[in-house]
This record gives structure tokens, C-alpha cells and sequence, in this order.
């Protein structure tokens, strides 16, 4: 891609103020190169209190109005996962820039749709996988890629919690508004195996289990299994289902032709051992939303995307796979085989 | 002194586990001797190569022999039951290999989960991954996977009632569904030589167990010591030898008339291996819904 003309300081509307709308904002705030120029929620309230606390920046409940702003150079969209495709063309239609929470969009038809949007507007598209550019996320791909294991033949990646979303009205847990847990959540993973192995998916089976409440609308639990084309496989686990709820683990273990990468579920940890009971303290830095960010800004000012569009996409139709595996308890064909 | 007969020194590929195993176990364990005379032996330890394996265990049993049997018990499963139709039919014990879920880690752990220490159980994850050694001519599906799924039946206790496999009989990934909706996945096979890992010793051997109430970790490689020298790290084994627990079932069987090992769990093993092979072949589930 040319080197693109870019403003010493980007303008950076936010358009969702919920949840995570913090750690992207807390990443614009510790950028060199771009400001907060607004904010956009469809509650006013909300969108004036989070103005407040950003420096009282000019806020709307309006899109289309925010999007007019002379110094709005990109957009962040932080909200529900169905509102994707719909924000997502406007802010192409006003030749912005946009960095989209995950997924891309609900349903293969409609991300395959933004991304040519996107291309043609000549603007930059990328979605906030994040854990790409967690520490031990680049940490792998780059042993891999320096061929400290061989050919990757295995991949296993479980991050596991015990958390649940705040209610029933909550819409993550809304299968219309999230397109279901392997859409919301299970893309994190199916995105960053697959980079990992850098291999192109051909087969995803699943299996998914409603674990905290008989009556939940999503897969609390995911096992998600991809077959990749050149033989490799990966087992990619996803839960807010595990006990007790204050529970957190992540590992990883990759088994190559020439040895295995493994972290366990304290790689990253201390131990807290006091009267309550032992705990984890996560060692400090790795923060993937500042390295995502900054990745972006590079992308804008025309450097190769670490998060391309195309994979993205592909995220996608892996997840609504998942979501049709475990409903047809089959597996389930994906890229070129489907 | 229960009187031990050793037939054969064969097993699948190069393995010769009468010798490396069995029979320095058995030597050293206070209630066995070895004879050299098979009429006068209690048990036959049977590790012939696996196509007389079944028809040897067949002799002895006709022969009102026990059996020590190097795993797996047959080369099919219909041979597996067999096995314990003749078994049950004469009155002897038959107790296969799976000396793995002796290890003391898996113990403790297949009595936490039977506990009910996790609550109801809902998931297993398991890794089995060995470095180095020979690999298995008939692929690791058929000579190291019955591990793992024995463990996974000693912790659960669950019927079988549908398979899935994928990747390949070196390193393939079983996905299990049993009674209860309760999941577990298996990855297992043969890796590389890895520097701080004996020959054909496990490189990974884990299992974490999620329950309504709780998860357990499990590290088979504990109990252990780790060394590290100038030619790197190593792991050294504290923990009590699971052949010489296996014999310590074998021989309470003796003594009692049962033994807590049996032809039924290697028919549960096979039964999964061999629907596994065929979701390999056919590259969908495979529905088990004789298992009980």
C-alpha cells in the first residue's frame, strides 16, 4: 500500500460508550498521534457522561451529525455486534477510517459486503481482534515463524472464564444482536489459531453447552475444532461457564514437526497466597488495545494491516460455522471445501 | 506367592514391554515369582505380537490361567469381547495393560472427580503427547490413544455415545460424547525427540476436568522433581510405578476374584479407538449407541 497523507494528530470519533469503549478510548489518550474528537451513543445520557470524562468532547446521539465534524478523521465502534453492518457502511459512505470491535459483522454476507465497501472508499477496515496483539499472542506467531517447533501440525488455545454477561436483557447474550457466543467471543480465538498456524481452514466441527442456565440463548461453553488444508488441527475453547466465577485461565499449546510451545494457565502470573485463598497477579504490560491502536495508525498512514480485512472475513464464516456445527452436530465446510 | 508365567516378548513395532516392564516388575514385586514351567503358573503375563494376542490370552484362559495382558488387549473389539466371554466363562482374570491410570496424579484425581469434588463433571480436556521413540507401524490411534481414553473412562465412568477424529493416526484428536452430555477431547500421538525429554517418554500428559462446581488440573508428569544441569532441564519421577501398581491390582484380583481393572474397560478403549478410526476414514461422528 502507498504511504497515505494522515494529520500530525488524528481526529478519532467513539462511537458506543459502553463496556469497552474505555480501554479504546485509554488507548486513543496514551497515542501520540490522534485525539478524541467525540462521541456517539444512541443514550445521550451516556454519551454525555462519557464526553465529561474525556476532556468534554463534543458528543451526539446522531451518526450522521458526528460524522460531519471537521476533525473527525476515523471512527472506533464499540457497539452491539447486529449494528455492525449498518454503522459500518456509513462510516465507509463518509470516507473514514474504522477500527470495529469483533466481529466484523454477524453474518458472512454482510462482512464480505463492509469489506468491499471499504476497499472501494481506498479506506482502512481493520476489526479489533485484540489478541493478536496481546504480548503472548505475537509472542507465538513469531516463534512459529522463526521455526522453533517445525511445521505446526496442533494448536490448542482455551481461554476460559467464569463470568457471565450482566443479565437477560443483556444483548451479548442476545443471539440475534451477538450472532452468539461464536461470533462475540469464540472469533477471538479461531482468529488467532488460525494466524498462528497460518493455514487455510477447510472443516469446523463444534460442540457448545449451555452450562450456566438451561434457559441461555447462547453456547456459554465452546469447543471449536478447525482442519486446516495442509492436515494441521486446532482446538480452540471459549467460556464464560467455568466455576467458580471468579475463575480465569488461559493456555496455549502448539505441537510442531520439531518440538511444542506451551504456555500454562500461570505463564503469565504470580501467586497471591493469602487467607482467602491463592490468587494470580498478572505481570504488568503486554496491553493489546494501545498495540492494536497503534497498528491501526500505522495501517492508515499505509502500512501493511496486522489484522487484514480478508481475515476478518474469514473470522466470520468460521464462527457462523461453529454456530452451525453445534446446531447439526456435523461438521461443517469452510473456505475453498464449502 | 502367585506363580507368573512370561509368553512372548513381542508388542506392537519394536516394543518388547515383557521385558522392559513386566518382567522386572514381577520380580520385584513381593507377591509374584516368575516360573519357567506354564503349567504351573497362576497368571500368564501375554505380550506376543497383537495378531496372536487374542488367541494366546485364549489358551491361557482355556488353560484356567489369569492374564497379565500387554495392551491393547486385541487387535479388534469383537476379539475384545470374546476375550471376556471366555473370561467370565472359566472364571479368570484378564486384566489388560493400562497401567497409566495408576499414575498417582490420576488417582487422586479420578477419585477427587468420583468425589465429587468438581461437582458434576461436564467437560475433560486431555493432551498425551510422547517424544521421540518408535513409532507404532500401525499409527498411535491404535497403540498409545487407549491411555488417555482409559483414564478419561477412570475418572468419568461414563458410556461412550459418539466419536469424532480428526488430523491423523500420529497425531490425531478425539472428540468424545458421552451419557450425560458430558464432552471430552483427547489429543494424543507421537512427537519429535525433545532435548529435555527421555526417549519415548511423555512430553505432555495433562488433564483439566470442568464441573458445575469446580475444575481440576491435572499434571501427570507430578509428582516430580525438575534438574537442571549445563545439558539443560529434565523432569525426575518421585512418584510410586504405575506397572508396579497395576500389579498390585493384578494381585489383589487374584486373591479376591476381582480385580479393579478388567476386559471391560479394554473393551470401552477399543470400541472408541476403532469408532475412531472410522470417523478418520469417513470424516464424520460415529454414533455408539451399543456402549453401556
Amino acid at each position: 500500500m502507498e504511504p497515505r497523507s494522515v494529520p500530525s494528530s488524528i481526529g478519532i470519533l467513539l462511537v458506543g460508550a459502553g463496556f469497552i469503549a474505555d480501554v479504546h478510548s485509554a488507548a486513543v489518550a496514551a497515542s501520540s498521534r490522534a485525539h478524541l474528537a467525540g462521541i456517539v451513543d444512541a443514550d445521550p445520557g451516556r454519551a454525555a457522561a462519557f464526553a465529561r470524562s474525556h476532556g468534554a468532547v463534543p458528543y451526539t446521539v446522531d451518526l450522521a451529525e458526528a460524522l460531519a465534524w471537521p476533525n473527525v478523521d476515523a471512527v472506533v465502534v464499540c457497539t452491539p455486534n447486529d449494528t455492525h453492518r449498518r454503522i459500518g457502511a456509513q462510516v465507509a459512505a463518509a470516507g473514514k477510517h474504522l477500527l470495529i470491535e469483533k466481529p466484523l459483522a454477524t453474518t458472512l454476507a454482510d462482512a464480505r459486503a463492509l469489506a468491499a465497501e471499504f476497499a472501494a472508499a481506498g479506506r482502512v477496515l481493520v476489526a479489533a481482534h485484540s489478541h493478536r496483539h496481546h504480548a503472548y499472542g505475537r509472542a507465538v506467531k513469531e516463534a512459529i515463524e522463526a521455526g522453533a517447533v517445525g511445521r505446526p501440525r496442533h494448536a490448542r488455545l482455551a481461554i476460559l472464564g467464569g463470568w457471565i454477561w450482566t443479565g437477560w436483557d443483556a444483548w451479548a447474550a442476545d443471539p440475534v444482536r451477538s450472532g452468539g457466543h461464536a461470533l462475540h467471543n469464540g472469533v477471538h480465538v479461531l482468529d488467532l489459531v488460525t494466524w498462528w498456524l497460518g493455514g487455510d481452514p477447510v472443516r469446523v466441527f463444534a460442540r457448545g453447552r449451555r452450562q450456566t442456565a438451561a434457559e441461555l440463548r447462547i453456547y456459554d461453553y465452546l469447543e471449536m475444532v478447525v482442519e486446516y488444508a495442509d492436515g494441521a488441527v486446532s482446538v480452540c475453547e471459549m467460556s464464560r461457564a467455568h466455576r467458580p466465577g471468579s475463575f480465569g485461565l488461559r493456555e496455549l499449546l502448539v505441537t510442531g514437526t520439531g518440538g511444542v510451545i506451551r504456555q500454562d494457565w500461570d505463564g503469565e502470573s504470580s501467586f497471591l497466597h493469602t487467607e482467602g485463598g491463592t490468587g494470580l497477579v498478572p505481570a504488568a504490560g503486554g496491553d493489546g488495545f494501545t498495540a492494536q491502536f497503534e497498528s491501526w495508525l500505522d495501517a492508515i498512514g499505509g502500512a501493511p494491516s496486522a489484522m487484514p480485512v480478508a481475515d476478518a472475513v474469514r473470522a466470520v464464516e468460521l464462527g457462523v460455522a461453529v454456530e452451525e456445527s453445534i446446531a447439526s452436530g456435523r461438521p461443517v465446510a469452510v473456505g475453498a471445501a464449502a | 506367592m502367585i506363580r507368573v508365567y512370561l509368553e512372548g516378548s513381542a508388542g506392537i513395532g519394536r516394543q518388547d514391554h515383557q521385558n522392559a516392564m513386566y518382567r522386572p516388575a514381577f520380580a520385584a514385586h513381593p507377591a509374584f515369582e516368575l516360573v519357567t514351567d506354564k503349567d504351573k503358573a497362576d497368571v500368564v503375563s501375554v505380550a506376543v505380537a497383537l495378531d496372536r494376542r487374542a488367541e494366546t490370552i485364549a489358551d491361557a484362559i482355556r488353560a484356567g490361567k489369569h492374564v497379565l495382558a500387554d495392551k491393547p488387549l486385541a487387535a479388534t473389539l469383537a476379539e475384545c469381547e470374546e476375550i471376556g466371554r471366555l473370561a467370565a466363562e472359566r472364571g479368570v482374570l484378564v486384566v489388560p495393560a493400562h497401567h497409566q491410570r495408576f499414575s498417582p496424579a490420576l488417582r487422586s484425581a479420578a477419585t477427587a472427580v468420583r468425589g465429587g469434588r468438581v461437582g458434576l463433571p461436564w467437560n475433560v480436556q486431555c493432551d498425551f503427547l510422547v517424544a521421540g521413540g518408535d513409532p507404532a507401524p500401525t499409527g498411535e490411534l491404535v497403540n498409545l490413544a487407549l491411555y488417555p481414553i482409559d483414564v478419561v473412562h477412570a475418572m468419568l465412568g461414563l458410556p461412550v455415545r459418539r466419536v469424532h477424529a480428526v488430523g491423523d493416526p500420529d497425531l490425531v484428536t478425539l472428540l468424545v460424547d458421552h451419557e450425560h452430555g458430558v464432552t471430552s477431547t483427547i489429543l494424543c500421538g507421537r512427537i519429535a525427540e525433545l532435548a529435555d525429554v527421555r526417549s519415548s517418554g511423555l512430553a505432555v500428559h495433562r488433564y483439566r476436568v470442568s464441573g458445575s462446581h469446580g475444575v481440576l488440573a491435572v499434571d501427570a508428569a507430578k509428582p516430580a522433581l525438575r534438574v537442571s544441569t549445563a545439558a539443560g532441564t529434565t523432569g525426575r519421577w518421585t512418584g510410586p510405578s504405575t506397572v508396579d501398581a497395576l500389579l498390585d491390582v493384578l494381585a489383589a484380583g487374584v486373591r479376591t476374584g476381582r480385580a479393579a481393572l478388567g476386559v471391560a474397560d479394554a473393551v470401552h478403549a477399543q470400541r472408541v479407538v476403532e469408532a475412531a478410526q472410522l470417523s478418520l476414514d469417513t470424516g464424520a461422528p460415529v454414533p455408539l449407541e451399543s456402549e453401556n
